[in-house]
């Protein structure tokens, strides 16, 4: 934990946006290592394996969540000063993360989707290969490729738009 | 290559995930085309500014995460795995298996020091004894009837042989000898 926990915690973060999320996620997946570390390849990459764990504990923590809020709010009870825009589901989550993140780096991964948050993050930050990401996140290269291609169209036009007011 | 390299060949060459000559043919034409060039600066822009954000919010690893995870493994309930390395301690294990090797040592043929032949001549000689005792005195224990080894072994017709050898033991006076 002392020699992984940093780059676990830091990686949750990230993924999460939020200090209290990112410290649940941390705790949880230090858990699961020790609990199936007998799973664990030898002669494969711990932290490799320590991220997967992380991936797939978010993933399953935002579908809980969303099925939550889908629970909460039936169908027949959408607002309508949103107009149908947007589910009543979305917004509080949306409106905290805005108050919540004040770096450039958190405020433009939280434009993106969770999935493309996640190869960001593998591929720019932590420098994996395609391959490694895949095998992170259980999917093939080809959607990581694309993935990232969207992912980083995205970011490409925030940093245009934040120099542009830079200037 | 005369085309332009398009954004996602420029992420991809970026990352060192194009195929050798893919990647050959990017470098060549990055470095006659200004305006690839420029694309490829745009990208490099994008990784430098997240390499950048996420040094800056790097975050120390919280002790407390740590020791709630200490916490929750040492309140977590003990996997039937762990109650059965438990049951299974050298304390228990040793006498356990003593016991069953002595068990199993009686049990085998080496414990009753005979194999498994003689014993079933043993079981032979038993029956035979015990029919040519049966027969020889069918009210007691001990009488003088002779026996007829032969119908002894006889598995088939068995029974008439020994009425036949009671009439004659009976008409013979035996019984009354009995009585």
């Amino acid at each position: 934990m002392t020699q992984y926990g940093k780059a676990t915690y830091n990686f949750a973060f990230r993924l999460t946006g939020n200090e209290a999320d990112a410290r649940d996620l941390t705790q949880d997946a230090f858990i699961r290592v020790y609990r199936a570390w007998r799973s664990f390849v030898p002669g494969t990459s711990f932290l490799s394996w320590i991220y997967r764990i992380v991936t797939n504990l978010h993933r399953d923590e935002l579908r809980r969540r969303k099925g939550r809020y889908q629970e909460e709010l039936p169908e027949d009870n959408a607002p309508q000063e949103f107009g149908g825009q947007r589910p009543l589901a979305v917004t509080p989550i949306d409106d905290y993360v805005e108050r919540q993140v004040g770096e450039p780096l958190s405020k433009a991964l939280a434009q993106l989707s969770p999935d493309q948050r996640q190869v960001v993050i593998l591929a720019d930050i932590e420098e994996y290969s395609y391959q490694e990401i895949a095998d992170i996140m259980g999917c093939s290269i080809g959607t990581v490729r694309s993935r990232l291609h969207r992912a980083r169209a995205l970011l490409r036009r925030l940093v245009e738009r934040a120099q542009h007011q830079e200037r | 290559m005369n085309q332009h390299l398009t954004n996602d060949t420029l992420i991809d060459y970026l990352h060192g995930e194009l195929r050798p000559q893919d990647d050959a043919l990017a470098h060549a034409h990055l470095a006659v085309c200004s305006s690839c060039r420029q694309a490829r600066d745009a990208e490099s822009g994008v990784t430098d500014f997240l390499r950048a954000g996420a040094a800056a919010e790097e975050q120390e690893f919280p002790s407390l995460v740590a020791a709630a995870v200490w916490q929750r493994i040492r309140e977590a309930p003990p996997t039937p795995l762990a109650r059965f390395r438990t049951f299974f301690r050298p304390a228990i294990a040793v006498p356990l298996a003593a016991v069953l090797l002595v068990g199993g040592w009686f049990a085998s043929p080496l414990g009753h020091g005979s194999s498994g032949g003689a014993r079933s001549i043993d079981a032979l000689y038993y029956f035979q004894a015990h029919a040519a005792q049966s027969a020889s005195s069918p009210l007691s224990e001990h009488s003088g009837m002779p026996v007829d080894e032969t119908s002894m072994n006889d598995e088939a017709g068995s029974a008439a042989p020994l009425v036949d050898q009671y009439a004659a033991y009976a008409l013979s006076g035996g019984i009354n000898a009995v009585r």
